[in-house]
């Protein structure tokens, strides 16, 4: 039986893939946004009964508007006010990172058949989605050369680690853990203003991380 | 009473960031004055905390505060005078990020919720960030992002080792305390399975903070791009605090039974950061990149002491003590250097012995501290730390341990010597000055003084914290 949590997760799997392949810096913050979005909602199908106190709707309301609303905003004021070019500019090219993101699907598949001894059954499909979030973020974190890309690399490990956090403790909250994930988009925040304000754009012709490479041994 | 040692430096740290400078500066030193007495209070009365689910008064915490706001007590002076001399547009934001940062580490000492901790070692990075981006240089803008960006992922996945502990409670385990106390007296009912794969991950995570090899590559530039009394509190204060997370967790995992497994693992990255730094120490063209290596180095010394345990436990935590004075110290000295000759390139500086004699007795008593020669307290901690090595049968991680340690002595050696004895330079641009010599040479012989005399409370602090984990000072 198809059930909507699994359209949402497998809709989570599609736009990692796609954050991979795709070239253009827009292309990539729209992909985010809807990533956000799907995410954020993810945790609500998944436990209609529990999280329908006051403060869960509150919480969610706020996740939403974060994650779909706030930073991939920010990202596309980074995009279009410092004169960033168009194209991501990958290290690893956009066919080799699809299989890369392919590869990862089967290791996470792998991990989760593992560790499935201690988990109860129906949250297999969404820790294997967690986990292939996680590390395709680390990986374009790695394969891209922008700083911005690097960020949104940052967002989707975020999101993966958000995911990670929904599977595994889904039955014991009333201890209010994964809600503190949310800090983690402050330092993305962070990162993103220091794009945008002046510095990055100001000291280097391009905010590419190529430039940040004079400190070394 | 317990909450206010945190509370109060980031109140007057919000404060600063508005206050006009001169204000600013009498507040930084008033503060740093008011929370080495409050930590000492709390520290010998043990007040209990007003959030018992949140905070408490551990041993561990207090060692790592009294360190911390022992040296803050000696920087705040220093930077005071340091910042005379340099042209800064935004030194307010520099006073306050100080006192944030003292005020977050403090948080993050006094932490007994594993995210009260995690929050507040994230809040480290963000205040901190400032202190390294305060040159505003390109430069300086480098090591700030790679700073972030790298403790970002770091502090992230430190937050999914936490979610893992969290779960080795069960799947159903909602109604349990989630405080390091609880966990650790129900650490033999935790599913070893989900404390493995946590233990692994919040070492990576805060170790990247505290600069275990390889996820070390951010230590060199931060500390070398900040201002020196930022890098003196970065090296001598913030390690530290990203060491306590880890060292929480590995007193669960020895107590949860599955000790050697974490204490294999910290024995592996201290090795391998000793050796790394080693090898980058050996030709480094620039001092305060030296030190930011040694600092590399001596969390190294320290994952390897508290993973070898027994008599290595006490030599870890003598060593943390002796490694804070002695660095920040260094680094302080490193300040009169960048000042007098203003460059941080060893090439550029000869002839301190001439030109800066009384930096000169620090920068070199700092050296000699450092290496491990007596009468600093280093040398008793390493040989406590190879003493437990042996005993409890690790010969082979001692000879590389002793190996390492050469490498590094033999490149610090080197260019402490280019330093201070080679060709000279003709003039200075700024002299050195009595209040810019006092905190160095504080520091200095608050180490020699704990090798000869240690207070007996601090004693009892130190066997406090390692006696959870089954050290002793007999081994």
């Amino acid at each position: 039986m198809i059930t909507g949590i699994d359209v949402i997760l497998v809709a989570i799997l599609l736009s990692v893939l796609l954050s991979l392949a795709s070239s253009r810096m827009m292309a990539l913050v729209k992909i985010m946004a809807l990533q956000g979005a799907m995410v954020s909602i993810a945790p609500l199908l998944l436990d209609p009964q529990s999280r329908l106190g006051n403060e869960g709707i509150l919480y969610f309301q706020l996740m939403l508007l974060i994650k779909a609303a706030i930073i991939p905003g920010l990202l596309y004021l980074a995009v279009t006010r410092v004169a960033i070019k168009r194209e991501v500019e990958p290290i690893v090219g956009y066919h080799a990172s699809l299989a890369v993101g392919l590869g990862l699907i089967l290791l996470s598949a792998t991990i989760t058949r593992r560790l499935g001894i201690a988990l109860s059954g129906d949250s297999s499909l969404l820790l294997i989605t967690a986990i292939t979030t996680l590390g395709g973020g680390l990986f374009l974190m790695m394969s891209r050369t922008k700083a911005i890309t690097q960020v949104i690399g940052y967002l989707m490990l975020e999101n993966g680690i958000y995911l990670v956090g929904t599977a595994l403790t889904k039955h014991a909250h009333n201890l209010y853990l994964v809600e503190f994930g949310v800090l983690l988009d402050l330092l993305v925040g962070v990162m993103i203003m220091g794009i945008i304000l002046h510095n990055i754009n100001r000291a280097f012709d391009d905010v590419d991380t190529a430039y940040l490479g004079q400190l070394k041994d | 009473m317990l909450e206010s040692i945190f509370i109060l430096p980031l109140f007057t740290g919000l404060l600063a960031l508005f206050l006009p400078v001169r204000l600013g500066r009498v507040v930084l030193v008033a503060v740093a004055l008011l929370h080495l007495q409050l930590t000492v209070l709390s520290w010998l009365h043990t007040p209990a905390p007003h959030l018992p689910g949140y905070f408490g008064n551990g041993p561990a915490g207090f060692l790592v505060l009294l360190v911390t706001s022992f040296i803050f007590v000696c920087i705040a002076p220093y930077s005071v005078f340091y910042m005379r001399e340099q042209e800064m547009q935004s030194e307010p934001i520099f006073l306050g990020c100080m006192l944030l940062f003292l005020g977050t580490m403090s948080m993050a000492a006094l932490a007994d919720h594993p995210i009260v901790l995690w929050i507040a070692i994230e809040a480290t990075t963000l205040v901190s960030a400032p202190l390294i981006f305060i040159n505003r240089s390109k430069k300086a803008l480098e090591a700030t992002w790679k700073y972030v960006l790298i403790c970002s992922v770091g502090i992230a996945l430190a937050l999914l080792g936490f979610f893992f502990i969290t779960l080795s409670q069960g799947q159903d385990g909602g109604e349990a305390k989630l405080t390091f106390t609880a966990l650790n007296a129900a650490a033999r009912q935790l599913d070893p399975l989900w404390l493995r794969t946590g233990f692994i991950f919040v070492l990576i995570g805060f170790g990247t903070k505290m600069g275990l090899a390889p996820m070390h590559t951010w230590l060199p530039d931060a500390h070398s791009e900040a201002p020196s009394p930022a890098s003196a509190l970065l090296s001598g204060a913030l390690l530290n605090c990203a060491f306590l997370g880890i060292y929480k967790v590995h007193t669960l995992m020895v107590l949860a039974g599955l000790g050697d497994f974490s204490g294999s693992l910290l024995i592996g990255f201290g090795l391998l950061s000793i050796l790394v730094a080693g090898i980058f120490i050996l030709n480094q063209p620039d001092y305060k990149r030296m030190l930011a290596y040694s600092s590399i180095e001596n969390m190294g010394v320290i994952a390897f002491g508290i993973g070898v345990g027994g008599l290595g436990l006490y030599g870890a935590m003598l060593h943390l003590i002796h490694h804070s004075l002695l660095k920040s110290s260094l680094f302080l000295s490193a300040g009169n250097l960048v000042l007098g000759f203003g460059s941080k390139l060893v090439a550029q500086c000869g002839g301190m012995v001439r030109l800066l004699p009384r930096t000169f007795c620090s920068f070199f008593g700092g050296f000699v501290g450092i290496s491990g020669l007596p009468p600093f307290g280093v040398f008793v901690s390493e040989l406590l730390i190879l003493t437990g090595a042996f005993q409890t049968g690790h010969p082979v991680a001692a000879g590389l341990f002793i190996a390492s340690l050469v490498l590094v002595v033999a490149g610090f050696a080197r260019i402490v010597t280019a330093m201070s004895f080679g060709p000279s330079r003709e003039e200075l641009l700024v002299r050195e000055e009595t209040m810019r010599i006092l905190p160095p040479w504080t520091l200095l012989l608050t180490s020699v003084l704990l090798c000869v005399w240690m207070p007996e409370p601090l004693y009892r602090t130190i066997v406090d914290t390692i006696a959870l984990i089954g050290g002793t000072i007999h081994g």
